[in-house]
């Protein structure tokens, strides 16, 4: 995960002059890459639970960094990614609390009763207004989707 | 930018074989789905009253997860033949369902309510359901249903005639809001198919009847079907104004049935040409804004339990991944280009790693593409990942590999180009980084 993190910075010019960026493809490589990483650095006493956390941290993390800096929740997800990875190497497990200046949903009234369940699941979406988070939910269900149908199309590769 | 990313992955969800989902979740997918796609806005043509920017944005995002989901369900639809019926019949209200004389139930809608009409078309649903905030624009539209849904009385051909006049003289005689009702009750029964016709005598009787009648809060303004009766727009927006004085005074009438929207006390739901009218259908158009923030939240959890169940599957799946993760790599880029590039791209791209050459290209490319960990790559480059090889040669295979991730979306001649490029050679290496 920390080599994936390495990489965040790194850019390079392609001197192919048809390449044109493409998501589901940015995506699918970052994920196969990880998830190669991922087998070729876990010996076989790795529990299958333990693998997949690290596959489905592999998974966010390829959605996170495909979609980069341009929405909110691809930040929010590299925040905590990030943050998890921090606490995991230093071995720090005590949650520390951070202020968050959040407007409570209390006093957000105009709102609709479940965007409070939909700001749990969008990563970020507690602090955003109800427009951004119905803007980021569908950058975020698009991803997601992408995200789903690669997984699954390896799945059926592998398993044919 | 944003934008163009988000036209981009639209095409790019386009090309990618929905045929490859076939899990469990396919069906609760192609139900939200084809929900989702009831949310393709339509073309404001309107100016947003400044009051209400916040509405119409979300409008316009409502309206952009209808066209996620609408293409999905078009190319679904297109894949998998019957799925619109089964989509459709969540949402539909039943047309057949008779009148009901209990309109003091009417449920009471907010103004922000999404009308569900029963039509078996999900994006005109979808261009109703867009419509989050009110504003004047809608109230043209809202004319247009009723300038529609008498039009559809005129039309005796279409309906039941009997049923027709007797709509009209409830009409004629005026009074407000129970008459108001009778006449979309009325509505409701003349279907679907009832085609437009012209008659500047039916909206001269509409613009009349108008201040007299119940006035519900307009939806929004449809595409498609609504084109005919633009031109009775401009008549009736003005006496739209007078209307929603009107609507105050039916106020009473209605009943709060929603306390999941305490924005109102009221909800006004107007009737589109062929919806259904009855309390029924309305109660369900009135609860459709929250209905579909449900189908969200259920989508969103939905996919999230599949990244959870697929990782867990992913990760018991044995050893013999590694050895066809080029396949894979090959497979899944196919997959996600186009259909129309249905090619080999990787003649020899991706060498197998028992191959007796072994030059630092084949190596690096053997360590680098996802290949047998188990098969030692002889160069002794350590390479498990981009971001530990020394700078340049991971420089190198981070642009090569994506230009041939590129390959197998992009052009014809890199077939070519890779081919030839891969042939393990020292000097054709430089070539490689500039022709890829």
């Amino acid at each position: 995960m920390d080599q994936f993190m390495d990489r965040k910075n790194y850019t390079h010019r392609n001197p192919n002059p048809n390449y044109t960026p493409n998501y589901n493809s940015m995506q699918s490589l970052r994920f196969i890459q990880a998830l190669a990483r991922i087998n070729r650095a876990a010996p076989k006493p790795t529990t299958p639970s333990r693998r997949t956390k690290q596959i489905r941290r592999a998974a966010y993390a390829s959605m996170a960094y495909t979609s980069g800096s341009r929405h909110n929740w691809s930040r929010a997800l590299l925040i905590r990614l990030r943050q998890r990875q921090r606490l995991r190497s230093l071995r720090l497990l005590t949650v520390r609390r951070r202020v968050r200046i959040v407007t409570p949903a209390m006093s957000r009234p105009e709102e609709p009763a479940r965007a409070e369940t939909l700001r749990r699941l969008v990563p970020g979406g507690k602090s955003m207004e109800y427009c951004n988070l119905l803007e980021e939910t569908a950058d975020y269900m698009q991803c997601l989707r992408s995200q789903v149908q690669l997984m699954q199309s390896l799945v059926d590769a592998f398993s044919s | 930018m944003e934008r163009d990313l988000f036209s981009q992955m639209d095409t790019d969800l386009n090309s990618i074989s929905y045929l490859s989902l076939n899990y469990d979740h396919q069906p609760v997918l192609d139900h939200f789905d084809s929900a989702i796609s009831s949310m393709v806005s339509s073309p404001s043509t309107a100016p947003p009253p400044p009051g209400h920017t916040n509405s119409l944005v979300i409008r316009e995002l409502i309206g952009r997860l209808g066209t996620i989901c609408n293409n999905n369900n078009n190319n679904k639809s297109l894949a998998a033949g019957g799925d619109h019926s089964t989509n459709t019949s969540c949402y539909s209200t039943p047309l057949s369902s008779p009148p009901k004389s209990s309109l003091h139930s009417l449920p009471s809608m907010n103004p922000n309510s999404m009308p569900f009409p029963p039509d078996q078309g999900f994006t005109e649903r979808a261009a109703r359901m867009s419509c989050f905030g009110s504003g004047p624009h809608m109230a043209v539209s809202g004319q247009l249903s009723r300038v529609s849904s008498s039009q559809s009385l005129m039309d005796a051909g279409m309906t039941g005639g009997a049923q027709l006049e007797g709509e009209l003289t409830m009409q004629e005689s005026g009074g407000g809001a129970n008459n108001g009702r009778k006449r979309k009750a009325g509505v409701k029964g003349k279907g679907k198919e009832a085609s437009l016709a012209s008659s500047g005598t039916a909206n001269s009787k509409m613009s009349e009847e108008d201040p007299s009648a119940k006035r519900c809060k307009p939806d929004c303004k449809l595409g498609g079907k609504k084109g005919g009766v633009e031109e009775n727009n401009s008549n009736s927006s003005e006496n739209n104004n007078d209307d929603r004085e009107n609507k105050n005074e039916n106020d009473s009438n209605n009943t709060d049935s929603k306390p999941a929207e305490p924005l109102k006390d009221y909800i006004h739901v107007r009737a589109r040409r062929g919806q259904a009218t009855d309390s029924h259908s309305l109660a369900e158009r009135v609860t459709g804004k929250a209905v579909m923030l449900d189908e969200i939240i259920n989508y969103v959890q939905s996919l999230q339990r599949q990244v959870e169940f697929l990782s867990m599957k992913l990760a018991t799946v044995d050893a013999p991944e590694d050895c066809n993760m080029d396949n894979l790599l090959r497979k899944d880029m196919h997959q996600a280009c186009d259909r129309s590039m249905q090619q080999e791209v990787y003649p020899s791209a991706f060498p197998y790693p028992n191959q007796p050459q072994a030059g630092p290209l084949n190596s690096l490319l053997t360590a680098n593409s996802i290949s047998n960990i188990g098969m030692q790559p002889a160069s002794n480059l350590p390479f498990d990942g981009f971001g530990n090889t020394s700078a340049q040669i991971g420089g190198f295979w981070e642009d090569d590999l994506q230009s041939v991730v590129q390959m197998g979306f992009v052009q014809n001649q890199e077939g070519a180009l890779s081919s030839q490029s891969f042939q393990g050679s020292g000097p054709s290496s430089s070539d490689m980084k500039i022709e890829l």
